[in-house]
């Protein structure tokens, strides 16, 4: 037996599922020409799979910002925030964080993914309980087992189950961390988050929600979850990504509790990586910027998103549960998938292809994210391309 | 009402086990779950609901990682409802 054994499964699990040249799990976008439209494959495409919401990723502030920051601090920090990582613009955009969640503590990390890791695995340790949704993203879930806590998964959005399990922990409620999702990555569906932070008070739990796909998306200033459903005071901890409405990468924990605070000097994601390139920080503080000014991006993309949602739902196709900004359509099997995603591409446009287990429910999906950026137009096209194709996905 | 001794948590592991596993052979107390029922995530996840519901139990996940045979699993189970 070789340490290399079960990546050899890897392969034959590959093969078996893949016809020679076709792999949309490495997909090469070979030149990008604005949020919404690339070259993949030689030819151009429209994107209907980046998640990125509002399309600020050509915004010409941030581009601004990220290059004046570039010229005067240069590539990267060559740094852990904990030693040398930690320039003035880390610092103000915590300061804008903290500011723009109405939170007294923001700590800035370098992912999404390191932000989820980092945080929750410092919060929670032996002894104390994780009650976390079904379909949690892969960082929450790696996180979880980082902890050492006791790992309690609910069904997902299951109000039900999820009180069983509080309900029987007992005395160890004050000890439980519930985790869940504003908008889920892969159905697009959303937490019910009021009745979730009720029973979070009614059993006296701790609450983290991870806004990574609904910052920017939901609530009257793009708060996210927390907000649209007037609950912000009941959550203790959000963590978000910059790599989606904000349209760069990163990750941020905001927080009333001042005890977040300490975990600078704790959170191995935070002591042990280099932090984010200064002109990283200054696209996101451009873009933190453009959600407070700008509010009329998630009028285009909620229109956007009505569009796309109720236009594929009419051709019969069946959709995630909620309108939201991630529109998945299920596919019944994963060969139709395949065949669907290739001729979508073929047609020029780019989606996510999601198999098992990252789709949930052994669900095979064709996942869109639509964007602000997306033109009426071109929202048209995806919908026509889709009902052109509906044969191959039923 | 929710059985406690070994052998009738055993009988309705078993049937549980044949649920998700219809194509295995017989099944006893050394079948390995992964390597002779072949379960893999989505299918441990799908019978640990199942497992919950039928015993009126939480079966936390860090238990899987001691997971290998369905002798193991019943005595888990078993550990759960006595401590529920």
């Amino acid at each position: 037996m070789s340490i290399l054994d079960k990546l050899c499964v890897v392969s034959e699990a590959r093969n078996a599922l893949l016809p020679p040249g076709v792999d949309p799990f490495n997909v090469v976008i070979e030149e990008i020409y604005s949020a919404t439209e690339a070259s993949i494959q030689g030819r151009r495409v429209l994107l209907a799979g980046t998640n990125n919401y509002l399309g600020l990723t050509f915004d010409p502030q941030c581009i601004k910002a990220a290059q004046v920051s570039l010229e005067k601090e240069g590539t990267g920090t060559t740094g852990s925030r904990m030693a040398n990582g930690t320039f003035a613009g880390h610092r103000d955009l915590e300061k804008d964080l903290a500011s723009f969640c109405s939170c007294s503590e923001a700590i800035v990390f370098s992912t999404g993914f390191v932000a989820n890791l980092g945080v929750i695995s410092t919060l929670a340790g032996p002894g104390d309980v994780i009650v976390l949704d079904a379909d949690s993203h892969a960082s929450i879930y790696d996180a979880c087992r980082m902890s050492g806590a006791e790992m309690i998964r609910f069904r997902h959005n299951n109000l039900e189950d999820l009180e069983k399990k509080l309900k029987r922990l007992g005395p160890k409620a004050e000890k439980t961390l519930i985790i869940v999702e504003g908008i889920y990555s892969m159905l697009g569906d959303c937490a019910p988050l009021a009745e979730i932070a009720a029973l979070k008070k009614k059993y006296g739990t701790w609450l983290l929600v991870d806004e990574a796909h609904s910052m920017g998306v939901l609530g009257d200033h793009g708060r996210g979850m927390a907000e649209a459903a007037g609950v912000e005071d009941d959550v203790d901890f959000i963590v978000g990504t910059f790599s989606k409405s904000l349209g760069s990468i990163g990750g941020y924990c905001v927080s009333n509790h001042p005890e977040l605070a300490l975990i600078r000097y704790v959170c191995r994601s935070y002591v042990f990586t280099a932090s984010p390139s200064p002109s990283t920080i200054a696209s996101v503080r451009a873009a933190l910027q453009a959600i407070q000014t700008k509010p009329q991006l998630r009028t285009r993309l909620w229109d956007n998103a009505t569009l796309l949602y109720q236009g594929l739902k009419e051709l019969g196709f069946e959709l995630g549960p909620d309108l939201s900004p991630v529109v998945a359509i299920r596919v019944p099997t994963r060969e139709k998938t395949l065949l669907a995603w290739q001729t979508l591409l073929d047609r020029g446009i780019y989606v996510n292809l999601v198999f098992p287990p990252a789709a949930p429910a052994g669900m095979s999906l064709l996942r869109c994210s639509i964007s602000a950026a997306h033109t009426p137009e071109q929202v048209d096209f995806i919908l026509e391309t889709f009902s052109d194709i509906k044969n191959l996905m039923t | 009402m929710t059985p406690t001794t070994y052998d009738t948590i055993f009988q309705q592991v078993i049937v549980l086990l044949q649920k998700y596993a219809p194509e295995s052979g017989p099944i006893n107390e050394e079948t390995e779950l992964v390597n002779d029922l072949g379960f893999d995530s989505l299918k441990v996840m799908e019978m640990l609901n199942d497992v919950e519901d039928t015993f009126d139990i939480t079966y936390p996940l860090n238990s899987l990682s001691d997971l290998l045979t369905v002798k193991d699993f019943t005595e888990q189970i078993q550990s759960h409802v006595e401590n529920s």
